[in-house]
């Protein structure tokens, strides 16, 4: 099992979804529990919050987990604007059965 | 603060415009002509929105906004073009050429500043 | 008072302590079985010995608070710090009811009672269906339901999927959803990227998103409608107002792309259907075209009959708060400290070094056995927590390294050339304080390497290259510093295209001889670009002169290799810390000195008989020497027996005659005033622990000085025999 944890300062924004993609997919390639610290990413926009739904997807496709450990504040309001927080996050809420 | 670069050739447009943008809080850069424009954005300038007329001596709106998504740095800026309510046929051709949305003359600043706020956060 | 509810009260007191701290715990570790079988166990120990003394005021209110941590313990709910806050006042509660049993309520009979009634109350939002009084379990339908009625009045179902090409004509979705927030307020979104394709297909800067959104607006369709006016041509979009039919959502999921089952999901829970009219659709919709058309309800009418929890409000909720916990195990691994404070930690560290030093010296001088024990140990400490704190500035410069790819790509685009970007070192450690002040003047390094030192593909195939540049960007320690190579396999600098243009500013005489060198470092001076195109990325004969200030003023400096048709390196020097160093000392001239101790090789004794050599021989090797009475003109008569401390920088070595050793010291850097900046062989001043003043060395400079030393023996033969 091993764990791997990136940390991103770049923006995730439409300049920069091209570069990141291949990027994500290798670190998921690279491990089982990916972390990704993106605590540095000081923008994000659409087209990142859509990179990392395609990285979590791809991860889980995979077999392996991806989990954001640290968010900035732009990662957060996003995600949160998108109410995208749960479907990201742990496993923290089982819906009723 | 978001700079906004405005192109026309029509100094009224040019004012009128760049005080309500001004008012509203943002640092408005203009040009009088797309090859102005062209140059500034080829020197730096980089806005967080460029508005452009369509109808200009020399190089036209249209060729402009084709030049603009050009540039790696601006090929993803948003681009609003000022248009009349007799030029739709113009709005699939600018939007064709890179073009995000339009601002239809003569705009109230309520309607130009809410058009903005749909491309510029 | 009888002994059972005694037993009882000190037992209750204990299980509240215990269910106080599962509970502060719980917000550390949200989804920690043992804790929340902890906590439930406590509140069911309570309720229990409640009921056995009869204690109906704790066993009722206890048995509420048993109901919804049980739904925790199953994962039905989540761990929330609402939650978790209204436990702890649960908690206290609970208390205070224990503590009226006793007697010895600080509260009065009516505000006890208040208070358990607003508890109550809230807890209610955490029971199954709002139903926290009956037993567990029985009301749990797993139906999602509607928004209260009031509030669904004008609740407008929108329904979207952006067009692929919205990323790339400069428009956010993110931002029309937000203009939606100006209409009125969003009651629930749910964001769909079911149409992203597979990893191979996927392009990044196309959009798959596509949203379901709740919309409580008193605005007109039109309104929303002109929301989306610019994209309206290529996105699906459609609008359902408030109170619209079942068959017209129906239609809305037949229409859209995704799987029906998800998006009925999706609309049960964004609250436009229920699940059973979902599931009537559905069977509808799979059934023979003949059949009659599924009861055509308003959704208003279905509202009157359903309960009034809102699941989505939960659901957003939970979200929410796993966003919150989430950050709060976040914050608890890292703290974040201002950097003045850090810098001002620093300093302390550094006056705490002068101060141990000067003990030190103390112990010494007194001849005090016990005293200097004690003093070394403290110097060691000091040592330790010197490096602690300066650790705790430091960063690896691999972040600032990797921001380059992206600029290598954009400009290899820009410029029509195929560089690849190879990276070296990146987990080399600085202080953060430079990190911060190389960034731009290592961008425009990379940026001239870029434009001017790689050439086009077509231009390297012709000089029989690979087309495609390699442009390195290297980090490693040496000698207490630490070295950024940024080099390219270019066309190298020219040499003479340089001077000319040196000469045309008037920036060097027209007659002058220089060496390679000296005119490669003609790039650094003010006003001299040997573009011949002005680019958009350098060659406006700013940045070289910047650059090599800009590191000066770090300490540092930088140095220019180029080799012409095979490349060209930048060589930059910084010291890892501007604070404090590990010094060796020496003495000439009665004199102290500093040398940076990681720059020390070895110290030899040299016999009188070499004196007048400005080489010597280290086991067979010749190496320069520098000696400092020399250099610097100390008065004084040269001892019998001089040391050469053998030095080392940048892969070069030589020995600096001094007139003895004085031992290992930590030295606080001083900064020297501007007066002294041009000082041959001094780069900052330390105070000792006796109150003196030491010179710390500039070996880079010294050893400079000992190899001009050595050319001119070279160059000057005769000189050396006689």
């Amino acid at each position: 099992m091993s764990a791997i944890r990136r940390a991103f300062t770049e923006d995730f924004t439409i300049y920069r979804v091209a570069e990141l993609k291949p990027v994500l997919l290798a670190v998921i390639q690279e491990g089982e529990h990916i972390e990704l610290d993106l605590s540095g990413v000081e923008h994000m926009d659409s087209a990142g919050c859509q990179l990392l739904i395609f990285a979590k997807r791809e991860a889980g496709a995979a077999g392996k987990t991806l989990a954001i450990v640290a968010h900035s504040r732009a990662v957060q309001s996003l995600i949160e604007f998108y109410n995208l927080a749960a479907w990201f996050g742990d496993p923290l809420v089982v819906p009723a059965a | 603060m978001k700079t906004i670069m405005l192109v026309d050739d029509s100094a009224t447009v040019l004012l009128s415009i760049s005080g309500i943008l001004t008012k509203a809080g943002f640092k408005v850069v203009t040009a009088n002509s797309a090859e102005d424009g062209q140059k500034k954005l080829a020197t730096g300038t980089k806005p967080d929105l460029l508005i452009t007329d369509l109808n200009m001596p020399g190089m036209n709106g249209i060729e402009f906004i084709k030049v603009v998504r050009q540039q790696a740095d601006l090929r993803f800026m948003p681009i609003l073009f000022l248009t009349t309510e007799s030029q739709q046929s113009k709005r699939a051709e600018a939007k064709a050429a890179g073009a995000s949305g339009w601002i239809v003359k003569p705009a109230t600043a309520e309607t130009l500043l809410g058009t903005i706020k749909l491309v510029v956060r | 008072m009888d002994e059972l509810k005694q037993v009882f009260l000190q037992e209750s007191f204990e299980q509240l302590d215990a269910l106080e701290s599962l509970l502060l715990e719980l917000e550390n570790r949200p989804d920690d079985e043992t804790t929340l079988n902890g906590i439930f166990r406590a509140a069911h120990t309570i309720k229990g010995a409640a009921g056995m003394v009869e204690c109906a005021a704790v066993e009722s209110f206890a048995h509420v608070v048993e109901n919804v941590l049980d739904r925790l313990r199953n994962h039905e709910i989540a761990v929330s710090t609402q939650l978790a806050a209204l436990m702890l006042q649960c908690t206290d509660h609970l208390r205070v009811l224990v503590a009226n049993e006793a007697g010895v309520a600080q509260m009065e009979g009516e505000e006890i009672e208040a208070q358990g009634a607003r508890l109550l109350m809230q807890l209610g939002e955490y029971g199954p269906g709002g139903q926290v009084f009956a037993s567990p379990k029985a009301v749990e339908s797993g139906v999602e339901r509607i928004p209260s009625s009031s509030s669904a009045q004008n609740c407008w179902h929108i329904s979207v999927r952006f067009g692929p090409e919205v990323l790339r004509q400069g428009m956010d979705p993110e931002n029309f959803l937000r203009f939606l927030e100006t209409l009125g307020d969003i009651r629930h979104l749910e964001t769909l990227a079911d149409a992203m394709p597979a990893a191979a297909e996927m392009d990044p800067e196309l959009c798959y998103l596509g949203f379901e959104i709740t919309l409580e607006s008193s605005a007109d369709k039109q309104a929303i409608e002109d929301i989306f006016a610019f994209v309206r041509d290529e996105c699906q979009l459609a609008i359902l107002p408030p109170n619209s039919k079942v068959a017209d959502y129906l239609d809305l999921i037949r229409n859209l792309p995704e799987d029906s089952l998800r998006l009925g999901e999706i609309l049960v829970r964004v609250g436009a259907l229920t699940a059973d009219e979902l599931a009537e659709g559905l069977r509808a919709q799979s059934a023979p075209v003949d059949e009659p058309e599924p009861e055509a309800r308003q959704i208003g009418e279905i509202l009157v009959a359903q309960q009034v929890v809102q699941p989505e409000l939960v659901v957003a909720a939970v979200a929410k708060q796993a966003q919150v916990s989430e950050k709060k195990a976040q914050d608890a691994k890292l703290i974040r400290v201002p950097a003045d404070k850090l810098d001002h930690l620093i300093n302390l560290v550094g006056e705490l070094v002068i101060a141990g030093a000067a003990t030190s010296l103390l112990a010494h001088t007194r001849r005090d056995g016990e005293l200097i024990e004690a003093s070394s140990l403290l110097t060691r400490l000091v040592e330790e927590i010197r490096d602690a704190s300066l650790q705790l500035r430091t960063v690896q410069i691999g972040e600032t390294f990797n921001r380059f790819h992206r600029l290598v790509r954009d400009a290899c685009k820009d410029l029509g050339k195929d560089v690849q970007l190879v990276i070296n070192g990146g987990e080399t450690e600085l202080d953060k304080s430079i990190v911060e002040k190389i960034g731009d003047p290592l961008m425009h390094l990379v940026r001239n390497s870029l434009d001017h030192g790689i050439e086009a593909p077509a231009v390297r195939e012709a000089a029989g290259k690979d087309p495609q540049g390699t442009l390195f960007l290297n980090a490693f320690h040496d000698a207490g510093n630490i070295v950024i190579e940024v080099s390219d396999d270019g066309a190298g600098l020219n040499r003479n295209k340089i001077l000319a243009k040196a000469i045309e500013r008037g920036l060097v005489d027209a007659e002058a001889h220089l060496s390679d060198r000296e005119v490669f470092d003609l790039i650094f001076a003010p006003g001299l670009s040997t573009a011949e195109q002005v680019t958009n990325l350098s060659g406006r004969g700013v940045g070289m002169d910047v650059v090599r200030r800009n590191l000066q003023a770090l300490r540092g400096t930088i140095n220019v290799d180029s080799q012409p048709g095979q490349g060209t390196r930048l060589t930059l020097r910084l010291p890892l810390t501007l604070a404090i160093i590990d010094g060796f000392l020496v003495v000439s001239g009665n004199r102290a000195y500093v040398i940076p101790l990681d720059a020390v090789v070895e110290c030899i004794e040299r016999p009188d008989s070499e004196h007048e050599r400005n080489y010597f021989n280290l086991r067979g090797q010749v190496l320069p020497a520098v000696c400092l009475r020399e250099i610097f003109s100390l008065p004084g008569e040269r001892p019998a027996r001089e040391s050469v401390v053998v030095v080392q920088y940048a892969g070069q070595r030589a020995g600096i005659v001094v007139d003895r050793l004085a031992g290992e010291l930590q030295a606080v850097i001083k900064p020297l005033g501007a007066i002294f900046r041009h000082l041959q062989g001094i780069g900052g001043s330390t105070i000792l622990g006796s109150g003196e003043v030491a010179l710390i060395l500039d070996i880079s400079a010294l050893i400079k000085i000992s190899g001009q030393a050595e050319q001119r023996l070279l160059a000057r033969p005769e000189q050396r025999s006689a």
